[in-house]
């Protein structure tokens, strides 16, 4: 069953800004779908759109197979939301907070009670659940949103931008619970951090400026680019290195990137099993010290830059033509 | 009633009234609402203790008339803030949730009108009966108990208004703005045309002094029907504008 789906999803704002234009996607049960884009790309909007906050200009959107509305309070009982930044009334206390959450969703004290005890540990909010909300950190902050957003047990999860000014470690653990929550409910997350989406997500869409550019699985994106490239961090004589490279016949191009960045290209067909193996022979007779060998970071940033690229030449055709 | 439809009632109330209970909570915890308070009763006691020659009912008329007057710029505030100041993240973490358009705003509504009431009738209960005590007693108690409740009303009708500017308008300086402007305009210009001065704050305050002494002019109908009207008006426009507007 599709979670979410949408047709031809538009919303114009005051006839003049074509925030999400024509946006046709959907989202599996158990899916964490990734949906990615540069700032204004029309994310939150859309977000918002799904959410029945805003109304679309044109098209519709289906939660659980009903559409949504500004009314669909039975749908939104089913949907745990974590806004970009989100706010709380800062005179209230984690524990008072969550029980008025509990109470929006009619639970009774039986349930609540447990439940916020339970939401409140689980983000390691325990020390400071008896403290005003108004002086606590954006980690902290996020970690509240996270556990408001589960305190009715959501089956839809939709988060905005979740791991927005949290430090790396914030991040990680972050991800991690996202992951973790994936593995009984749908996600659907928004970040333009390319990195987060192509740790934890099974399913991607791309927006650009309004429109989608790729929606399906994260493995068909990777697959948009060639496969045959790999990212080479080393450190000692790099020159000795680069000068050797060619003796590799596989070996298309190499770029150095930055000090002891290198980006190898082969040529298509070749065996990258053996490439590789021959690269690690060269690096040990150069007597580098490997740093780190990657072949998915780089790989999905450049699918997305292609898709962007591909979009754009797309849209100076269209103009050229007409 | 049975009991699931006794539970089916609460799950349907549940919402609003959490809402409610939260908004006037933090409108209690707030420096400005005590303040009013503290500042309310510390006038009017001056003003009973210096009036102890006056007619009781000319001290009460001028004891009810700064609420129209001046704690109304405090009303104005609180009202004309209400949806406004919550636009954007703190509306939308609550109406991404389970809870209906009209949920929020009766709740909004509700909240200020009880808190404004409460207020209002706890400063003006101490006024009334200080001066009883103290002033020369020339009061009707029907007449007494009618006044207070007319002020009562025409509070409750800005109140209203307030919330409702609040709704339309999503900036919270020009609701407020608004709000002062067209309170101001009601007070002082309604009082000069004949046929809307019944509308007008400031003649209500001229009535007073004699409804108090019992001296009915058969005008306090339309006064009270004018004010129920307006106040049933500003909802219905707050209920019906916000069902359809992008939060």
């Amino acid at each position: 069953m599709n979670v979410i789906e949408t047709e031809n999803l538009t919303k114009i704002f005051g006839r003049k800004l074509i925030a999400v234009n024509n946006v046709n996607l959907s989202v599996k049960e158990a899916s964490i779908y990734g949906f990615l884009g540069p700032n204004a790309a029309g994310k939150t909007t859309t977000i918002r759109l799904l959410l029945g906050l805003i109304k679309p200009s044109a098209g519709s959107v289906k939660i659980f197979d009903e559409e949504m509305t500004f009314n669909s309070s039975h749908l939104r009982r089913r949907i745990g939301y974590l806004p970009t930044d989100p706010k709380f009334p800062p005179k209230m206390t984690p524990i008072k907070y969550l029980n008025f959450i509990g109470k929006i969703f009619c639970l009774s004290n039986e349930i609540r009670t447990p439940r916020l005890s339970k939401l409140i540990r689980a983000v390691d909010l325990l020390p400071a659940a008896s403290r005003e909300i108004k002086g606590f950190s954006t980690g902290m902050t996020t970690r509240l949103g996270i556990a408001a957003a589960l305190m009715n047990d959501p089956e839809l999860l939709i988060l905005d931008e979740p791991t927005a000014g949290l430090d790396p470690s914030g991040r990680k653990s972050t991800l991690e619970l996202i992951k973790e929550l994936g593995r009984e409910k749908t996600i659907f997350l928004s970040s333009h951090i390319l990195s987060d989406i192509d740790r934890i997500c099974t399913h991607i869409g791309v927006i650009n400026q309004g429109k989608i550019i790729f929606s399906g699985p994260i493995k068909d994106m990777k697959k948009l680019i060639r496969s045959n490239s790999i990212q080479l961090e080393v450190d000692g004589d790099i020159d000795t290195f680069c000068g050797k490279l060619k003796s590799i016949e596989e070996i298309a191009s190499f770029e150095r990137r930055g000090g002891y960045s290198l980006g190898i290209d082969f040529y298509p067909g070749v065996s990258i099993p053996k490439v590789i193996i021959d690269l690690m022979k060269l690096v040990s007779a150069c007597k580098l010290e490997l740093l780190s060998v990657n072949t998915t970071t780089s790989q999905i940033e450049d699918a997305f830059l292609k898709l962007v690229q591909e979009e754009e030449s797309h849209g100076l055709l269209r103009a050229i033509k007409s | 009633m049975g009991s699931s439809e006794r539970s089916n009632l609460k799950e349907k109330i549940t919402p609003f009234l959490a809402m409610t209970q939260a908004d006037l909570e933090g409108m209690v915890k707030s420096k400005i609402v005590w303040g009013w308070i503290v500042a309310a009763l510390f006038l009017e006691v001056i003003r009973i203790l210096s009036s102890r020659t006056m007619e009781a009912s000319f001290t009460i008329t001028e004891g009810l008339s700064d609420f129209i007057f001046i704690w109304s710029m405090i009303i104005i505030g609180i009202t004309g803030s209400a949806v406004s100041s919550e636009s954007g993240e703190l509306a939308d973490s609550l109406l991404s949730k389970a809870v209906k358009r009209h949920e929020y705003i009766l709740a909004k509504f509700c909240s200020r009108v009880a808190l404004v009431f409460t207020i209002y009738l706890g400063i003006s209960t101490v006024l009334a009966g200080l001066t009883m005590r103290i002033g020369v007693n020339d009061i009707e108690i029907y007449g007494l108990s009618f006044s207070i409740l007319v002020v009562a009303l025409v509070l409750i009708m800005l109140t209203t208004m307030g919330v409702t500017f609040s709704t339309i308008f999503p900036n919270t300086i020009v609701s407020i703005v608004t709000l002062l402007v067209v309170w101001y305009s009601m007070t002082f210009f309604f009082s000069l045309i004949d046929e809307i001065k019944f509308l007008s704050p400031s003649y209500l305050i001229g009535e007073l002094p004699k409804i108090i002494q019992g001296n009915w002019s058969g005008t306090e109908w339309k006064i009270v029907s004018g004010f129920s009207l307006m106040c049933i008006g500003f909802l219905a426009v707050s209920l019906l504008y916000f069902s359809r507007k992008d939060v």
